[in-house]
């Protein structure tokens, strides 16, 4: 069959065998993603449309090549015409270097445009998940977020350069070389419709196994990849319990699982594919017979043969690369749908739309009968993904911070799906089941300006749950948060953070420079203000002796800066921001004790002018806080001084005995 | 090139299936190659010559050819398929059997993003290669000359005038490939950029929000990915520019052709159906030229794939067994170390074992080149000199700040790195000389962060002896304190818990950690820093656990609240990798060295003891006076590279 092969400029290729498919022609809108990733495409479609121009010239183009060979024979080689060659040698040239300049626009264009959709949808996902709750980064694994800033939108590339290359030219082509056999000679084009019936069974059986077989492949890495990543991060278990020969027969089996779905696919296109050029064969065949028999009756000129001959090429073709672009397809609808569910979680804790901005505060705090649940303070849904697999490292459940959710967990999807089914079974009074799942009940306190208070009480009780409604991380069930008589919920969410500051318990580090990160709140600090509060927290020394000083990169050459080093640049940090509220959660339990008293010696500059509430295990910190509140199940049960509570011979003076117990050595 | 061979050399394995499949793809190229000819023969004798009665035959030939074709091409796509696939799999097992072998100190160094994409994609590379690449670069060259030679041999000087583009269009093509590549890279490493950002942005994710600095993330975020757009659009213009180009080159030659072959065919000295199969060979040359270019670029990938593969496969196994080598059966649990010394980034393997230079470089923990950047020579010197001798059953607290070697030392007795200096002894056995196997089953092990896996809580705590029945399983976790807690969640002991089920708190994964190890009934239990993270009321029920499960066996602890210490019967203070005191907690409180200093010191403030990074004694002032920070005592807090 391997006639003239007039291919467009993508050719085929064993590269793209893997990677493309035909389903597409047949249900691109059923897949509503489709139609929502065209919004996408919107602002640039001048571009879209001109690479789509470019797109039918160069499949034109390609297309009008055994055309012209026919004419060359037919009218110039057997008439003895030089002339007629020559034009048609003229006119060649010009269609190749069209099809050239047109090539080039095309895939410069698509690409562009292609590229765009990427970058416009990637820094439209970042922006949304910017704005997502501190609920959704504790409901899912970073690794299963930054994938779908990552790999998903990349996969995504595929689609949208090759792929729509593909779909567009491939069906031009088929359909130019249908109609192009049909003015050539309608009966011997009609004769070769007779292969396409076997092919199009061959080839709608091809694409729904393949299908399967695609996904399954998919699942399957997933879950090689999954097995791979919670082993390398338990390895040390794995060789501590002597596990090796276990854990490794696991991961063959899942490696074998993933070799057996490709199989599928391998044996699948290895049937499929030589099948199809079979079935071109026979086209050749059917118009070398019937061709022959109409020519023998002098119905036929020699030149149609030829060109007939070249044109199944081009109608077998397309059809090829149409099927395989369904696997690529089949593999971005996949991804776009994981884009779409964090694109498609509502920010529950938006700005409402009469919001101001806070003024500059004095800093008085008051909370006014909060009650406060997880997960349902506005009947937000927990995020569910089903059938989600490759998500990152599978550490054994992360303890997340000292507050009421480490207890009771801020379960997996499963859980929650478990948890909302419940919710709807179950046709209790709410709010009684609210209440019942309450982590604050009825929390009520003031601070003054300029004053500190401390939380006390035990892992679980709900002060950092507190401390996240005084930086609006989120809003209370019932009752209100004040500060300086002003709702949060009725301000602006960048103003109140602009005038409060909150160190938590793990400082976290962005890549790049000691300086930088010092400089994070205030990114037009000078380097002076930055050694200025360095010294206060008393981080400038440390810092100085770094490698590059404050120029250290604390990724690499810093690498190893330790935990309270790392602790007092995030106090530095936050005392460059300069708040007017300042909260310190659970800041110096991770510090060891040399660093921790050089962090209280700075507490009095950190405190000074500002109101400060500071949650900690360790009772020497909250000694002198102006007041302090005892937390227990997420109810205030003791409130004073130090001295008033000591007093008082209540909870707080247990906690303390208990505590100066067990910091002594028996 | 050495990579080359040495991934072709995984063929090897395969003989037969390479066999099969360069044979069936070069019969299946040879097929093609005698289709113009039939063609040729139709339109010249069939049809031209008017002997109609030839074209049954001829397209009965066709069809022959082409059936045989269709066999030929399953036949080696099977094959292919079946030997690519083969060796991705053996390939990645033996990568991760090689990486589940590795000591401890190797996962220091590499990160786990770096083993996941050599274990993944990378193999798949080297698979693609080997399975396709291969394969058609053999065949594509076959194919260039086979086709060439054929047209001379139809027509030499046609021939000659045709295939002139054919140097020009494979150096166009090479050349594309050429500069393709660094340009793909430059893409792949902006990408890598862009995900720094998406990852930090979702791990500080609160600090973002605290201070609110959404916009400046979104800049830098927007920054990056249009460093991404910017790439790929390069790589595009490259495309757009090359990739018609080498479509173009071939249509130079056709008109060539055609208009010296209708000359010829006009004058008659050349007949129609001889230029037509010209014609066709000479479009048969085109994909292959076209392809070459890629398919080196395919292989270029794939020796780079291959060598990162290499790069973890040929890193010698550190530990492995002694070839008479024993195994430890009953022992008591005597612990004794002589004379042990342990340096990091030096050879770990001790000095016997003839370790190659490339993988003790390749075995520094992560820790190290911070350690570079302050002047600390490259071998760092943790334990100087340790004697200890822990009598059967008896306990030992390990005291003294960061850095000093604690958890190095305990990390010594499983073996998960072995002494450069000196020997770990049990029962008068030299770790080294025993099995692995046997040695890790007499020691347990409770972290301070302990690892469950994403499986059943039972599972987990069976984990060390998978036999153990139910009721030993919860009879572990009712002394671990561990049973009413489990048998309040959802399914009980049945219960998946991690990533994609339960969450449990710290102090219940310890506690989970501690029947974990009571379920192996070890002789020796190293609890290393197993309260430090949880509040007092959970550590008191730890504490209680942990009495139960010391009960005659061998226990090291290592801790900071003097509540745990006070389990142990003895107490060795470690300061610069050497011990500077032992004895009990009231004798040395009397001798008034860096135990009381550190303790009295907690005392005097009335606050919980943690002993990390309390001043040393040649600070001399740790009790009471204000201690500056000293960059020495800082660093050092990193110098535990035993986690």
């Amino acid at each position: 069959m391997a006639a003239a092969r007039a291919r467009g400029p993508h050719g085929e290729g064993p590269a793209l065998e893997d990677i493309r498919g035909w389903r597409v022609l047949l249900h691109p809108v059923r897949e509503l993603q489709l139609v929502r990733l065209a919004a996408f495409v919107r602002p640039y479609r001048a571009q879209a449309a001109a690479s789509l121009v470019a797109m039918v010239v160069v499949t034109l183009t390609a297309l009008a090549v055994p055309y012209l060979v026919k004419i060359a024979i037919d009218s110039g080689i057997a008439v003895g015409d030089m002339r007629v060659v020559e034009l048609v040698i003229v006119a060649f040239l010009a269609l190749a270097g069209l099809n050239l300049g047109a090539s080039y626009l095309q895939t410069y264009l698509v690409n562009w445009v292609g590229e765009r959709v990427i970058l416009d949808l990637r820094r439209a996902l970042f922006a949304h998940i910017q704005k997502l709750s501190l609920d959704f980064f504790s409901q899912q694994k970073t690794g299963w977020i930054v994938s779908r800033l990552t790999n998903d939108i990349d996969s995504l590339d595929q689609l949208v350069t090759d792929g729509v290359t593909t779909l567009v030219t491939s069906s031009l082509t088929l359909v130019g070389a249908v109609v192009l056999l049909f003015v050539l000679d309608w009966r011997l084009a009609l004769a070769t419709m007779i292969i396409l019936p076997p092919v199009i069974v061959a080839t709608v059986v091809f694409r729904s196994k393949s299908a399967r077989s695609y996904a399954k492949v998919r699942d399957k890495i997933a879950g090689v990849s999954a097995h791979l990543q919670e082993s390398i991060a338990g390895v040390r278990v794995v060789q501590a319990f002597r596990r090796e020969q276990a854990d490794f027969d696991r991961f063959a089996e899942a490696n074998a699982a993933y070799q057996r779905a490709n199989w599928e696919t391998v044996v699948q296109s290895g049937f499929y594919f030589p099948y199809v050029e079979f079935m071109s064969a026979v086209g050749v065949v059917i118009v070398l017979w019937y061709g022959g028999v109409l020519q023998s009756h002098g119905a036929l000129e020699i030149g149609v043969l030829v060109a007939f001959v070249g044109y199944l090429a081009s109608f077998f073709d397309p059809i090829q690369q149409l099927s395989q672009l369904y696997n690529t397809f089949q593999a971005s609808m996949a991804a776009v749908r994981k884009v779409y569910t964090v694109l498609d979680t509502e920010p529950d804790m938006t700005d409402a739309p009469h919001a101001h901005p806070l003024p500059e505060a004095r800093g008085e705090v008051r909370f006014e009968h909060v009650d406060f649940a997880y997960g349902r303070g506005r009947d937000a849904t927990p995020l569910v993904v089903p059938g989600e697999r490759s998500g990152g490292a599978a550490r054994g459940g992360e303890q997340r911070g000292g507050d009421g959710r480490a207890a009771e967990g801020p379960a997996g999807a499963a859980r929650a799906v478990e948890q909302q089914a419940t919710q709807q079974r179950d046709a209790l009074p709410r709010e009684a089941e609210r209440a019942a799942s309450d982590v604050l009940h009825d929390v009520d306190f003031a601070i003054a300006p300029g004053e500190t208070l401390a939380l006390v009480g035990p892992t679980g009780a709900g002060k950092s749950t507190i401390v996240k409604l005084l930086a609006r991380f989120y809003d209370p069930r019932a009752g209100r948060v004040l500060i300086d008589g002003h709702d949060l919920r009725d301000v602006t969410t960048r103003s109140l953070r602009e005038q409060l500051a909150v160190v938590p318990q793990e400082a976290f580090l962005f890549s790049g420079s000691v300086l930088e990160n010092v400089r994070f709140p205030r990114p037009d600090a000078s380097l002076e203000e930055v050694r200025r509060v360095a010294r206060i927290v008393g981080a400038h020394d440390f810092i100085e002796a770094l490698p590059d000083g404050y120029e250290t990169d604390v990724q690499e050459r810093g690498g190893g800066l330790s935990t309270g080093q790392r602790q007092l640049i995030s106090f530095a940090r936050a005392l460059l921001a300069d708040p007017r509220i300042l909260i310190l959660d659970e800041a110096t339990s991770s510090v060891d004790a040399e660093s921790e008293r050089r962090i209280e010696h700075a507490m009095d500059v950190l405190f000074s002018g500002r109101t400060s509430v500071i949650v900690a295990h360790r009772l020497s910190t909250v000694r002198h806080a102006d007041q302090i509140l005892v937390v227990d199940d997420g109810r205030i049960i003791e409130r004073g001084t130090h001295d008033d509570l000591m007093a008082l011979r209540g909870r707080y003076w247990e906690l303390y005995r208990e505590w100066e117990e067990t910091g002594l050595p028996l | 090139m050495r990579t080359f061979w040495r991934i072709t050399a995984f063929l090897a394995d395969y003989k037969l299936l390479v066999a099969v499949a360069f044979g069936t793809a070069l019969g299946q190229m040879a097929l093609s190659l005698t289709i113009p000819l039939f063609t040729r023969a139709v339109i010249n004798d069939a049809l031209v010559a008017g002997h109609y009665e030839l074209l049954v035959p001829l397209g009965l030939a066709i069809l022959g050819v082409g059936a045989a074709r269709l066999v030929l091409a399953v036949v080696r796509r099977l094959a292919t398929g079946r030997m690519s696939l083969g060796i991705e799999y053996t390939l990645r097992n033996r990568m991760y059997w090689h990486l589940l072998q590795q000591p401890a100190g190797y996962f220091d160094h590499w990160q786990t993003g770096q083993l996941m994409s050599r274990a993944m994609s990378d193999i798949q590379n080297v698979r693609m290669f080997l399975g396709y690449g291969l394969v058609f670069f053999t065949v594509n060259v076959f194919t260039l000359v086979a086709v060439a030679v054929l047209l001379f041999i139809l027509n030499w000087s046609l021939a000659l005038l045709s295939l002139a583009f054919l140097p020009l269009l494979l150096i166009v093509a090479l050349r594309f490939s050429r500069k393709l590549h660094p340009v793909l890279r430059d893409v792949q490493q902006k990408i890598a950029d862009v995900t720094t950002v998406a990852e930090e942005n979702v791990t500080g994710s609160r600090i973002v929000k605290i201070f609110a600095r959404e916009d400046d993330e979104l800049e830098k975020f927007s920054a990056r990915s249009r460093a991404v757009f910017d790439a790929s659009i390069s790589a595009a213009r490259l495309r757009a520019f090359y990739v018609p180009l080498i479509g173009f080159l071939p249509n130079i030659a056709v008109a060539v052709l055609l208009f010296w072959g209708a000359r010829e065919v006009i004058a008659g000295t050349l007949s129609l159906g001889s230029l037509v199969a010209f014609y066709t060979y000479l479009m048969m040359l085109i994909y292959p030229a076209q392809v070459l270019g890629w398919l080196t670029g395919l292989m270029q990938r794939a020796i780079a794939s291959g060598e990162r593969v290499y790069e973890i496969l040929d890193t010698p196994l550190e530990m492995t067994d002694a070839p008479d080598a024993e195994a430890l059966t009953e022992v008591c649990g005597e612990v004794r170390f002589e004379g042990v010394r342990f340096a990091y980034g030096g050879d770990g393997s001790g000095a016997d074992d003839g370790m190659g230079a490339a993988a003790a470089a390749s075995n520094a923990p992560r820790a190290a080149p911070a350690i570079a950047g302050q002047k600390a020579p490259p071998e760092r010197q943790v334990l100087r000199g340790i004697d200890l001798d822990v009598p059967c059953g008896a306990t030992m607290a390990l005291v003294g700040h960061t850095g000093c070697g604690k958890t190095t030392l305990t990390n010594l007795i499983p073996r998960f790195y072995d002494v450069t200096g000196g020997a770990v002894l049990i029962d008068g056995h030299d770790v080294r000389a025993v099995t692995r196997e046997s040695l890790r089953g007499h020691i347990g092990i409770v972290n301070q962060d302990p690892y469950l896996f994403s499986t059943t809580v039972a599972e987990n705590i069976r984990l060390g002896r998978p036999e153990a029945s139910d009721d030993e399983v919860r009879e572990a976790a009712r002394r671990a304190q561990a049973d009413e807690f489990i048998s309040a969640l959802p399914d009980g002991y049945d219960t998946v818990i991690g990533e994609r089920g339960y969450t449990l708190s710290g102090g219940q994964r310890q506690r989970i950690a501690i029947a974990r190890a009571l379920v192996m009934n070890p002789r020796i239990l190293i609890l290393d820093d197993a309260t430090s993270s949880v509040d007092t009321a959970t550590e008191f029920r730890i504490r209680q656990a942990l009495i139960e499960v010391m009960r005659g066996r061998t226990t090291f602890i290592i801790a900071h609240r003097p509540s745990t210490i006070a389990l142990a019967g003895e107490v060795i203070v470690l300061d610069e990798g050497r011990i500077v005191e032992r004895g009990s907690h009231e004798e040395l409180m009397a001798v008034g060295g860096l135990y009381a200093r550190m303790f009295g010191a907690a005392e005097a403030e009335g606050r919980t003891l943690d002993v990390a990074g309390l001043p040393t004694d040649e600070d001399g002032r740790g009790d009471g006076g204000e201690p500056l920070p000293s960059p020495r005592g800082a660093g050092r807090e990193v110098r535990d590279g035993g986690r």
